[in-house]
């Protein structure tokens, strides 16, 4: 090792701790004298980069990052409590959707299983029957009139047609009782035109603010049945 | 939580020390490197899970305090003048013939162009090695071995060239 070399490295690290270095030292006196000057100097420099750092620098630091951590607790809890809050409706919702939606999605479906509902509360021989004026009344809540019976009615009355308020009129049928609903306009339910099973046949008339059913068995003809309807009911505005 | 609030105490005292001093000598102003060592103690709590080995933590801040340092000078141009004596560090009256060495050597050592303090400060300060500096400033390792080199060789020929009655201008 040269003495430029020696001098680069001990410049450049005093504490060097090559191999090269030390043997250098060892072998010229003037090397390890520079290489201790050096290393003073290195000591001088040590103690001027020593300035003194602020007592109270601690304090600040972890004061700050609590602050710092604080705030963002403060920001998750309200991020947790609006998390809450939306499942919380969410769940709602759905509870109502659960609760309060149609198990059944057209008017047909609906209808059917409600006649299924009352069949055999009302015989289709029964003795009662309902006049006109009293149908008429409660046709008064669809502003709707009829101009004559369509037939023996034996039975007319408010009913829940899926949750909505309809009217449930039960006429005498050829074999068995025929059931005309005044249904309230509803998007819930969709308009089914004609709609059957096995036993009964049913089909849906249209109007402005209410859909009228008729559901009747294989002897009825709805065709009839829905004629009549449409030439004897009229809507007041 | 609290094992992360422990880890970030000990950091903070083992380590707050050699990171303000080293931030003073980037910066020679005081409150300047309080600043930045808020900013930078900041940065790696919220960081500090990335910190995988304890004994990478002191280069890990550095590293944290240069970029800190560096935009620093994005968001405003500082005025780059000289480095003025009377924001040394130490004005107030020294006394000892060892404050006064010290007083006139940190003198020297901020007259030093940045990019030979700084691996020197890293050096003496952080003791770290060629290879870790060469790392840390992202420079080649020969680089880093000049720079040391001239680093010391001004200061030493600062020191021989030295007047005789020097640190008479205190009074």
């Amino acid at each position: 090792m040269d003495d430029l070399q020696f001098r680069r490295a001990i410049y450049a690290d005093p504490n060097n701790q090559d191999d090269d270095a030390i043997l250098a030292q060892e072998q010229d006196p003037s090397k390890k004298q520079f290489a201790q000057e050096i290393c003073q100097l290195d000591e001088k420099i040590k103690q001027a980069l020593q300035i003194p750092v602020p007592d109270d620098l601690v304090d600040k630091l972890i004061l700050r990052q609590t602050l710092a951590s604080h705030q963002v607790q403060k920001k998750k809890t309200r991020v947790h409590l609006a998390l809450a809050a939306s499942v919380a409706i969410v769940g709602g919702l759905v509870l109502n959707f659960m609760q309060f939606s149609s198990a059944y999605h057209n008017l047909g479906d609906y209808a059917l299983a409600h006649v299924y509902h009352e069949q055999g509360n009302i015989a289709n021989n029964a003795s009662s029957q309902v006049t006109l004026a009293s149908l008429n009344q409660k046709m008064a809540a669809f502003d709707g009139n009829f101009s004559q019976s369509l037939g023996k009615l034996l039975w007319a009355d408010y009913c829940r047609f899926d949750g909505m308020k309809s009217l449930h009129l039960v006429y005498q049928g050829k074999t068995s009782p025929v059931t005309v609903f005044i249904v309230p306009k509803n998007e819930q339910l969709s308009f089914t035109d004609s709609f059957n099973d096995d036993a009964l046949f049913g089909s849906s008339l249209e109007f402005n603010r209410s859909n009228i059913i008729v559901v009747g068995d294989k002897n009825e003809s709805l065709g009839k049945w829905q004629q009549s309807i449409s030439d004897t009911v009229s809507w007041s505005i | 939580m609290m094992t992360k609030q422990v880890r970030y105490e000990a950091l903070v005292k083992a380590l707050h020390g050699d990171l303000y001093r080293y931030a003073y000598w980037l910066c020679h102003e005081k409150q300047v490197a309080e600043d930045l060592v808020q900013e930078t103690f900041l940065r790696a709590w919220r960081a500090l899970d990335s910190l995988k080995d304890e004994k990478a933590a002191k280069s890990w801040l550095i590293t944290i305090l240069r970029r800190e340092n560096a935009r620093r000078f994005e968001r405003k141009r500082f005025d780059m003048s000289e480095y003025e004596e009377a924001s040394i560090t130490d004005t107030k009256s020294v006394t000892t013939e060892q404050e006064l060495e010290n007083h006139w050597l940190r003198d020297k050592i901020a007259q030093l162009p940045p990019e030979y303090s700084e691996p020197l400060i890293l050096q003496v300060l952080g003791g770290f090695s060629g290879e870790d500096i060469a790392a840390m400033l992202d420079l080649n390792k020969n680089t880093v071995m000049t720079r040391l080199f001239r680093a010391r060789n001004q200061l030493k020929e600062a020191l021989e060239a030295e007047p005789v009655k020097r640190g008479i201008y205190n009074g």
